[in-house]
């Protein structure tokens, strides 16, 4: 180092000698420590890269590289919404992709039409066999052909397959579905869902490795073997990209009745009037998909409806829907056994569980002093607040509330023990019956977002074990599995509701609890009075109505004269009989549709309970419903919709890569997915910066000396 | 000019000592931790280490790796006592990993996260089949065998806490381990799981 200086300076200064030793000493330290501070940048950029499934082959980090948006056109006639849903995916990247999305629509919903839209190119879609579908699908993707596809995994989970959109372009799917409006208390709701809450699989991971995830999906268990088709990935809204999962929507109501008040407990809306129908439009023009639009309206007082017929025809026969409202006012006071059972497994965390915890406390408010009571809660465990069902004493109720007020939401969501808990418990028999010897009415109120994999079992499960209990469901959190409030409590005979904030409580609970405490009419019969179409109506049997509920049924080959005859009967044991005239029947649309996809219901319920009663007649159940959904064109468990493009757009040697898009987390859930904590330190940062600063400035210092030297 | 130089050198051994306070900082906690760990157990209750700490300890992890190559000596093993806070914030982290889901104490899974240039340093060399181990405040240990390591990328992937097993232990930390940029997405991932032999005792014992 300096050789010429040194030359200079060797006799006359032995001193600064030995401080220049020293320094050059200690920036050679300094030099080394350096390099084995600076090592670890090259590593850190030579290893980063091949490591990670995220970056591409230019070693660029991707964010997701397909978006998607969605708009709704939402058109309300009487008791039917037909929606027209349009999926549009983005390739924001340099590749071929195909876009696999798993997306969730109203638990009623019969989808009837598809159409792929490729730039100004419209390609009508079709309903095939789901076997079949599958092959033909992979046969045009292979070929380079656009091609999409749609399955139903669930009554109210979908999935959008779409092969060969093309880098930098976007293809749009139409999906045309109706639903049935809720009416019920004089007031019409309607649900869009958007999201949906992650579901937990109970069982055993099918297959080796003890990893239960695979690239973000859940694999297959034993009680859950589609498990890996109904878990997308759910991310944060700052996790996908940039304007991609948002939603418009457009609805017109033509309620057939003068609509006097518009509302949405989830969303800001924005009715206008306009002759008969209103037009509503429901966020800031566009929301986040993260959480249900539920629309309610109600006609203006003193119009409410308490009967209606609508009537359709189709491919050369008469189809007739009867909607109609039995004026149940009588209220009955009942000692009841009422045992609240609430969810606190992991899915609940943040805003559900407190929506839970206040209509547990709202529902303790409901007891009256014969009442007996019990509160379960259960996540991968079922705990319950006492160990026998206890008096509505003051006391005890003290000892719930504060009991619900602290409890929190981890785990998972073990529903069957809690289901069984809930149905078996009984209370000693000097509990069963009251003071006076009349037995008490058996009730449970569960109270869940029904996150799980595994419905169809649990719904068995409530029809083995129900007794003479009724079930009652309330729905929780801005995404909750609706399908499993309905059917749940279809198979315990009782009813739902859906709560779908904090503020919006009150409402939903009052009205259940209300039904709950009032009069049911039971044993109902209809009759139309053409006895041989009267075979086809659907559903086959109808539950028990609560008060505010309508009963609906739809008919096959029946004109629109005669009557409809209803009987049913009250608690107190007596008869109660109301008749409907046919003739003034307003003229609907989808009604065979509606009529359709309740006998598929029926159909599947029977596969569900392992029951079918005409199985030697009419052959398998699979093949029943697959005729069924093909002659009305409808999506069911065994049949897709399917739309190819004929003429290739794709080279068969340009690679196509597969996308999952992910879905949004629904708003105010929380730790149910845990975002990876920041673990790194500055130390090392700072460690290197410190002797790199240190080095320059010994390095200056010995310069300067040597210099003036 | 000769301002300039030591303005260099004493803002370099600012920073310098600062980063050498982060590692110096998070050995001394654990020392400290020690004691209030052993306190915790003796009271069954929280305490906390210091008393303005805003965490404090839940739990012993000890894991054993491999020996990081220039140690060639008959084990060839080392062993790492560490003691485990509430919480995953900052200000927790310095001090010890922290428990991010979970209680030890249950026997549901249970998530801990740390820093990778202090506690969880040596974690790089912990390969599938290594021990864990976790002591609650009951005394009681659980045994974990190492089934998974992997890299994920935090932007991308979260942990679905009601997807995991109910006898897993995740450790969390940063990756790539020697890295300097200390905001990084990546995260290294191990995952355990109890050990079957030790179930039935737990029971038991329980």
């Amino acid at each position: 180092m300096l050789p010429t200086y040194s030359a200079s300076s060797r006799a006359p200064r032995p001193a600064s000698l030995r401080v220049r030793r020293i320094l050059e000493g200690i920036s050679l330290w300094l030099a080394v420590l350096l390099l084995l501070f600076v090592q670890p940048i090259f590593a850190e950029a030579s290893e980063g890269a091949g490591e990670l499934r995220f970056v591409d082959p230019q070693g660029r980090h991707l964010e997701s590289a397909t978006l998607v948006n969605t708009d709704y056109q939402v058109e309300v006639t009487g008791l039917v919404a037909d929606v027209r849903l349009k999926q549009t995916f983005h390739n924001s990247s340099q590749e071929w992709r195909e876009a696999v999305f798993v997306f969730p629509l109203p638990e009623q919903a019969s989808v009837y039409g598809l159409t792929m839209i490729a730039g100004e190119r419209r390609i009508v879609g079709e309903i095939r066999e789901k076997a079949v579908a599958r092959k033909e699908y992979a046969k045009a993707k292979n070929e380079g052909r656009k091609v999409a596809r749609v399955d139903q995994q669930r009554p109210n989970l979908f999935t959008t397959h779409l092969a060969n959109i093309p880098p930098g372009e976007a293809i749009a799917i139409e999906l045309s579905y109706q639903q049935p409006v809720r009416y019920q208390s004089g007031e019409f709701e309607l649900r869009i869902p958007t999201t949906l809450t992650p579901r937990y699989m109970p069982g055993d991971v099918i297959g080796d490795g003890a990893n239960a995830w695979q690239g973000g999906w859940a694999r297959p268990t034993t009680e859950v073997p589609d498990a890996d088709r109904i878990s997308p990935h759910t991310v944060l809204p700052d996790d996908v990209g940039p304007g991609s999962h948002q939603a418009t929507v457009a609805m017109s109501i033509k309620a057939g009745l003068p609509v006097s008040r518009v509302s949405s407990p989830s969303h800001p809306v924005t009715p206008t009037w306009n002759g008969n129908t209103v037009e509503v439009t429901a966020g800031d023009g566009q929301f986040a998909m993260d959480r249900d639009l539920v629309v309610r309206w109600a006609p203006t007082i003193g119009m409410a409806a308490s009967a209606a017929v609508f009537q359709q025809q189709w491919l050369g026969e008469d189809y007739l829907l009867a909607m109609m409202i039995p004026g149940l006012e009588s209220s009955q006071q009942v000692a009841r056994e009422l045992v609240f059972v609430i969810d606190t497994s992991g899915s609940m965390a943040g805003e559900s569980i407190r929506q839970a915890r206040q209509s547990l406390l709202r529902g303790l408010d409901t007891l009256s002093q014969d009442d007996t009571f019990n509160v379960i809660q259960f996540n991968s465990q079922t705990a319950s607040l006492f160990i026998d069902l206890a008096p509505a004493t003051g006391n005890h109720l003290a000892r719930a509330r504060r009991y619900v007020r602290n409890l929190e939401a981890n785990g998972g969501t073990e529903m069957a023990p809690a289901l069984d808990a809930a149905l078996h418990q009984r209370g000693s028999e000097a509990a069963f019956e009251t003071a006076d010897g009349v037995p008490r009415l058996r009730q449970v109120v569960f109270i869940t977002d029904g996150s799980v994999g595994n419905e169809s079992a649990l719904f068995q499960r409530i029809e083995r074990q129900l007794g003479d209990t009724r079930l009652f469901t309330v729905g929780i959190g801005s995404a909750p599995n609706m399908h499993f409030m309905r059917e749940a409590a279809r198979f315990g005979r009782g009813t739902f509701t859906a709560i779908n904030s904090v503020s919006d409580v009150a409402r939903p609970l009052d009205e259940l609890f209300g039904k709950m405490q009032s009069a049911v009419l039971t044993d109902i019969q209809v009759q139309w009075s053409d006895a041989i179409a009267s075979q086809s109506a659907q559903p086959r049997r109808i539950g028990d109505l609560f008060r505010g509920e309508p009963l609906i049924q739809v008919v096959r080959g029946h004109a629109p004269q005669g009557s409809l005859r209803v009987s049913g009967r009250l608690p107190d044991g007596s008869a109660w009989q109301q008749s409907l005239n046919l003739e003034q029947a307003a003229s609907g649309k989808g009604l065979h549709r509606v009529w359709a996809r309740q006998k598929i219901d029926g159909l599947l319920d029977a596969r569900t309970l392992g029951r079918d009663p005409d199985a030697e007649t009419r052959g398998e159940i699979p093949e029943r419903v697959t005729a069924l959904g093909i002659k009305h064109q409808l999506i069911t468990p065994y049949t897709s919709f399917l739309a190819v493009d004929k003429t290739p757009a794709r080279q068969v040697h340009a690679p196509l890569t597969s996308d999952s898009v992910p879905t949004l987390l629904p708003a105010g859930s929380s730790t149910g997915m845990l975002r990876y904590p920041q673990t790194a330190t500055m130390a090392p940062l700072l460690q290197a910066l410190g002797l790199l600063g240190l080095m320059f400035s010994a390095a200056i210092g010995l310069l300067k000396k040597s210099a003036f030297v | 000019m000769k301002h300039l130089c030591l303005l260099v050198t004493v803002s370099s051994f600012t920073i310098l000592a600062l980063g050498l306070w982060i590692p110096f900082k998070a050995l001394v906690a654990q020392e400290l931790l020690e004691l209030a760990w052993a306190e915790s157990q003796a009271r069954q209750q929280q305490v906390r280490p210091w008393p303005w700490a805003d965490t404090w300890p839940v739990a012993r992890l000890t894991f054993q790796y491999e020996g990081s190559g220039q140690h060639h000596d008959a084990a060839n093993e080392n062993r790492r006592s560490l003691i485990v806070l509430d919480g995953a914030h900052g200000e927790s982290l310095a001090f010890g990993p922290g428990q991010v889901f979970g209680d030890a104490g249950n026997a549901g899974p249970t998530v801990i996260a740390g820093h990778r240039d202090t506690h969880f340093k040596s974690l790089k060399h912990v390969r599938p089949g290594s021990e864990l181990r976790l002591q609650s405040r009951d005394g009681q240990w659980r045994t974990y065998r190492v089934s998974d390591t992997r890299v994920v990328d935090s932007r991308h992937q979260q942990i679905n806490t009601a997807m995991l097993p109910r006898d897993a232990l995740i450790l969390v930390t940063c990756y790539p381990f020697d890295g300097l940029e200390s905001r990084g997405p990546l995260r290294y991932v191990v995952e355990a799981r109890a050990a079957r032999s030790d179930l039935p005792v737990a029971v038991v014992e329980s």
